[in-house]
């Protein structure tokens, strides 16, 4: 009974519904707008949404996180320009829609599998969080440790770039972490004597630059460019079509959700690899793949969508976040002191309780929207950029200033925004230093409780590792991660499919 | 996995990092060796906090995570070096166009005046200059806009989030106390 209150909180608190709606139809624009992205309007927005109540405050940036997941679809099929990451895939098929003059069903059919696709992510979520949070009871120090790892080597390791630079991504933001004073002995780590960095470097700077300046910095390379009008004509789609696509989309959801439940990886790696799965098994498409498939549609959709409810998962049983926003509202729940972990889920249901509510809501209201307002939509789109970026970087300054009132903040912000500016152009991902930054903490509590109660001995740790079926399972897996690398695997991969043929 | 066209190198995601997988952009083996520098500077620095006295220490993860750190950016500065230059891409043209350079000098000198000048006085100057330098259109336009879009800026901080930006030199408080005198409220 009392789940369902808390299920319900959203339903009876006028202000909650109110600001879920307010956020899905932000998001919905935020993730439109090119230059704009999630992971940035969330880590922007935690510091201003930082003297608010815990509710409120995750009600917004669930909304946000909801919409902007399915906004990016629309420019991407519009303009084949993905407004966020996780719609890369979505422009593939769906602009060649549009060109053919098929923009309005494709909006709607991405539209409905948007919706369709979160709403398995949240069904996984309600479903298996309580389960995981009781088996995560069982996690030992040394298995939080080699989650962490393993979170941080999945996004390298599953993105098309080179794992190299995403271990080296996530070492530094393990670096990051550590600065300043050392929780349990206060001794000073990476302060170099400077009074600055005792209290370490604020997580949000690094976010809000990373995300936030250097992004807008990126956009300053295409800020000529101007929006093409498009007519669009019919919207909702009809039923047969969307029952002729229930099979793939439920594969292409059940990639979503696990995924977005992997640590580290979300909607933007699902959906590459939802269209991936679709080609595969899609034999004989209508149109050909890349022409304007509509299973090129269903399947990056529904699957980024899905990564949302899976992205929640180990971020509220393990407190280790399914991917980058995620990882930020985790920063949001620190801040408004919840400790997210297995604990969270006991001591405080009906916080998790809240947020399947409010991502149900969120879900509806990313229908309505999607589905409705395609005028004022296009207009909002055709925003100049030239205004656009000023007020991403006015936005990104006033957010790393608001948090502390503190200016060195906003020299660490553009600092890192600087330095992420060249990260990016390098091929050098950021989710990963994010994930260093937050769980970096989680690691070293951690490693230090582990080694510990081995005695400091690393062949007991090592002989623990194997006591374990989980702890094993954990540790072949980084293992994996590492060999896959290796010119090893290359050639034996080379063998097996010799032998084979 | 499929790669979407690259039209654009620029990382806007993890899944599609920036770069090019066989060839070496303008100032990426420049910036693989700074990487390299500043993790081995890290790593001393690592083992200045407490050496190798336990594996519990607090220096441990440090100092493993510097390694690692050190190691890969060898290993890519390495394998950067070996690449060879792309074609038809600059330093300046494709990687750090002047537009950019004069952003950057803007932003820092947003935060330079945002104590002394004050929240309002300096984003108007901030809004007006970069609108005026990105869009390259009249006057007419870049004052409305940037100016209007700072109002609504202002009033959904300080109604909606309240936050507070250093006021300056403009005397913010009193203005609002003066509107809500207007309105009739006490509050």
């Amino acid at each position: 009974m009392e789940t369902l209150l808390a299920f319900l909180t959203v339903f009876t608190h006028p202000e909650l519904l109110l600001l879920v709606g307010v956020g899905t139809f932000a998001g919905v624009y935020v993730g439109a707008i090119p230059g704009l992205s999630v992971t940035m309007a969330v880590s922007i927005l935690i510091s201003f949404t930082f003297s608010w109540d815990v509710h409120p405050a995750i009600a917004l940036m669930i909304g946000i996180y909801m919409g902007g997941v399915y906004g990016g679809s629309r420019t991407a099929i519009l303009l084949n320009i993905p407004g966020a990451p996780s719609a890369i895939a979505t422009a593939l098929d769906g602009y060649p829609m549009a060109q053919r003059g098929e923009a309005g069903t494709a909006i709607g059919v991405t539209t409905v599998m948007s919706f369709f696709g979160g709403f398995i992510g949240i069904a996984v979520l309600a479903v298996a969080a309580p389960f995981v949070s009781d088996f995560a009871l069982k996690f030992q120090p040394r298995d939080y440790m080699l989650l962490a790892v393993l979170g941080i080597l999945l996004v390298g390791s599953l993105s098309t770039g080179s794992l190299l630079k995403g271990i080296f991504a996530g070492a530094l933001g393990i670096a990051i972490g550590a600065v300043g004073r050392d929780p349990l002995t206060f001794t000073e780590r990476f302060t170099f004597d400077l009074k600055l960095m005792e209290g370490g470097i604020s997580f949000i700077a690094v976010m809000i630059g990373m995300f936030g300046v250097s992004e807008a910095l990126m956009q300053l390379h295409h800020v000529n460019k101007a929006a093409v009008r498009q007519k669009i004509s019919r919207i909702v789609p009809s039923f047969s079509t969307i029952r002729k696509y229930l099979p793939l989309s439920l594969q292409t959801s059940s990639i979503g959700v696990i995924i977005g439940a992997l640590p580290g990886t979300g909607g933007d790696i699902a959906a590459l690899m939802a269209y991936d799965h679709a080609k595969r098994v899609t034999k004989s498409p209508e149109v050909p793949f890349g022409k304007g498939a509509m299973e090129g549609l269903v399947a990056p959709e529904t699957a980024n969508n899905a990564a949302v409810g899976g992205a929640f998962i180990p971020m509220m049983t393990l407190g280790i976040p399914g991917d980058a926003v995620t990882a930020i509202m985790i920063g949001a729940l620190f801040i408004h002191g919840l400790n997210p972990g297995p604990m969270l889920m006991i001591d405080q249901p009906d916080m998790f309780w809240f947020i399947v509510g409010a991502l149900v809501m969120a879900n509806f209201f990313m229908l309505l929207f999607g589905l409705t307002g395609i005028k004022l939509f296009t207009r909002i789109v055709e925003m100049p950029r030239a205004v656009l970026i000023p007020l991403i970087m006015l936005l990104s300054i006033v957010g790393a200033y608001a948090v502390n009132n503190s200016i060195s903040d906003v020299y660490w912000m553009l600092g890192f925004g600087v330095f992420g500016y060249f990260m990016r152009h390098y091929g050098y991902p950021l989710g990963p230093v994010i994930l260093g930054v937050i769980l970096s903490r989680l690691l070293d509590d951690n490693w230090r409780r582990a080694i510990i109660s081995e005695r400091e001995d690393l062949g007991r740790f090592f002989a623990g590792l194997f006591s374990s079926p989980l702890s094993t399972i954990l540790f072949l897996s980084v293992v994996l991660i590492f060999v896959s690398q290796t010119p090893l695997w290359t050639r034996a991969k080379a063998r097996l499919a010799r032998k084979a043929a | 996995m499929t790669t979407p066209v690259p039209e654009h190198h620029d990382g806007t995601s993890d899944a599609t990092p920036g770069g090019y997988e066989n060839d070496r952009r303008p100032g990426e083996l420049g910036f693989a060796l700074f990487m390299l520098a500043a993790s081995l500077g890290l790593l001393w620095s690592a083992y200045d906090i407490s050496g190798f006295e336990a594996l519990s220490a607090p220096g441990a993860i440090p100092m493993a995570t510097t390694l690692a750190m050190v190691i890969t950016a060898l290993i890519i500065a390495l394998r950067t070096a070996r690449l060879p230059l792309i074609r038809g891409e600059g330093f300046v043209k494709d990687i750090l166009p002047g537009t950019v350079v004069v952003m950057t000098l803007f932003l820092i000198a947003y935060a330079l005046l945002l104590r002394p000048l004050g929240f309002l006085p300096t984003s108007a100057l901030f809004l007006v200059a970069a609108v005026k330098l990105l869009s390259g259109r009249g006057w007419a336009f870049t004052l409305t806009v940037s100016l209007g879009s700072l109002v609504a800026i202002w009033l959904i901080f300080r109604i909606v989030f309240s936050v507070l930006m250093p006021a300056g030199i403009v005397p913010e408080a009193e203005f609002i106390q003066m509107f809500r005198n207007l309105l009739g409220g006490k509050a």
